[in-house]
């Protein structure tokens, strides 16, 4: 599996688009281990206005991208995740470091400060924490 | 023939020529190990790290003790290193190590003077936190290695770092340390137990003088070991984890780290902004399922450096220097040519 890291972007959607990761992100954390198209657009519907046609497109496309993989049931398509949260993001990491070029220093510190700019960025980062940090204890 | 051809000719051909070379090699090995589908990206940091910096260390260590060796013809590698008082010394290659040495140094202040450590404060508002990071530390057996090693400084702009070569010690910067959990400082802490362990700040510096005194293979090599380095912080983060480091704190420490200070000059572009992201994702990752270790911790890489080095420094002396004369005799040759 290949992807092209997504600058400006950040957790699943480094890889993934906008609607490939919202999916993803709910088959990890309600660990649907074997779904169909209609379990997923079940949960998204809670969120927000979705067809059918369109979930059903994106998660053809995610089979089609190696992240889920599907087996017949009848009429229908039984999906489910090919790798963990853990090995899709640690499988990314290739694609991650293959765009870093910047500057690097011989001290090792935590982080290194990033520019003022992307301070929503960084606010973005903690509420992602929050919200899985939230996700974790339901 | 003056006899500063070689040394002052010699010289400006290993850094115009011989070490780029070098770093063309190892250029095109990272390139190969960076591909490799076996394993992931996070393996394979002590061989990559041996190519980044031994493409200019070895060859300038086998070049140096080879000038000693043909300064004193035919002698033992100890009596070349000890017994200077004979009579039959060959000056040239003498020289040629000497030029070397002074360009290797002076081309090596750079990172020196940048190297700085932060200054640890003992004030009384920095007692408390220092009272409280020592129990977090006992109370916490991943953490033992960092006994009587973490320190706190008043730096505002520092947030958390590992300084010393030998003995690498933990700075905590007092105002960062001051919005921070106890959770959260334990598992950064438990990030940069692993540099201590690992003597990060020593490879580090290392690794920065190795392309310091390649000023024109350097842009060969950069990429890569930006690459390394981040693979590196990447690798800090697991193991902590591995070693019980809680990864959702774990994450929040490391964005409250990279904040910037009011008024501190920023360094870093978008594109570093992408590695934190993905730390912060695989930390998010790892909440879900604790990972596995992946790979070796690297307490060999030291061990296997040094043995490479002592065999760069004595092969001259026991297989013959060759290459020197091809360097020397190349030298002089250039000159008769553009002298004519």
């Amino acid at each position: 599996m290949t992807f092209r890291v997504r600058s400006g972007k950040k957790g699943l959607e480094l890889r993934l688009h906008n609607l490939e990761a919202t999916i993803m992100d709910v088959v990890w954390s309600k660990q649907l281990t074997s779904f169909v198209v209609g379990d997923v657009l079940a949960i998204l519907e809670k969120q927000r206005e979705i067809a059918y046609t369109t979930v059903m497109t994106t998660v053809t496309r995610l089979y089609e991208k190696g992240i889920l993989e599907r087996e017949r049931d009848g009429k229908r398509y039984l999906y489910s995740p090919k790798l963990t949260r853990a090995e899709f993001m640690e499988s990314t990491a290739r694609e991650v470091l293959d765009e870093v070029v910047g500057g690097h220093q011989a001290i090792a510190l935590l982080a290194e400060k990033v520019s003022e700019a992307s301070a929503d960025e960084l606010d973005d980062l903690e509420a992602l924490i929050q919200k899985r940090r939230e996700e974790l204890e339901s | 023939m003056i006899e500063a051809t070689f040394p002052l000719l010699g010289t400006a051909f290993v850094v115009l020529g011989v070490l780029p070379a070098f770093a063309l090699v190892a250029k095109a090995g990272l390139v190969l190990l960076e591909r490799q589908e076996l394993g992931g990206p996070l393996h394979g940091l002590g061989l990559r790290y041996v190519l980044l910096t031994g493409s200019s260390v070895l060859p300038l260590a086998w070049l140096l003790s080879a000038g000693l060796h043909q300064a004193e013809t035919g002698k033992s590698a100890l009596v070349c290193l000890f017994d200077h008082d004979r009579t039959e010394l060959c000056f040239e290659p003498g020289y040629f190590a000497l030029v070397l040495a002074a360009a290797v140094l002076a081309l090596s202040l750079g990172v020196m003077r940048k190297h700085r450590g932060a200054r640890s404060s003992s004030t009384a508002a920095t007692e408390a936190l220092i009272a409280r990071l020592t129990r977090i530390v006992a109370s916490d057996p991943a953490l033992a290695c960092l006994r009587g090693r973490v320190f706190v400084t008043d730096e505002t702009s520092f947030a958390l770092g590992t300084h010393g070569l030998l003995k690498p010690r933990v700075f905590v910067g007092s105002a960062f340390a001051a919005h921070l959990s106890d959770e959260m400082l334990a598992s950064a802490l438990g990030h940069e137990a692993e540099h201590v362990r690992a003597l990060d700040p020593l490879r580090y510096l290392i690794l920065q003088l190795a392309l310091a005194v390649n000023p024109f293979g350097r842009f060969l090599l950069e990429p890569h070991a930006v690459r390394w380095q981040a693979a590196r912080e990447a690798h800090c983060d697991r193991e902590a984890v591995i070693h019980g480091a809680a990864p959702l704190p774990l994450a929040d420490a490391i964005v409250r780290a990279a904040r910037p200070a009011a008024r501190e000059v920023v360094a870093l572009g978008a594109r570093d902004t992408t590695v934190l992201k993905f730390r912060i994702g695989m930390l998010l990752a790892f909440a879900e399922r604790a990972p596995a270790r992946c790979c070796p911790q690297g307490a060999s890489a030291f061990p296997v450096a040094f043995v490479l080095l002592l065999i760069a420094l004595l092969l001259p002396h026991r297989t013959g220097t060759a290459a020197l004369d091809v360097l020397h005799t190349g030298a002089e040759h250039t000159l008769t040519y553009f002298w004519r």
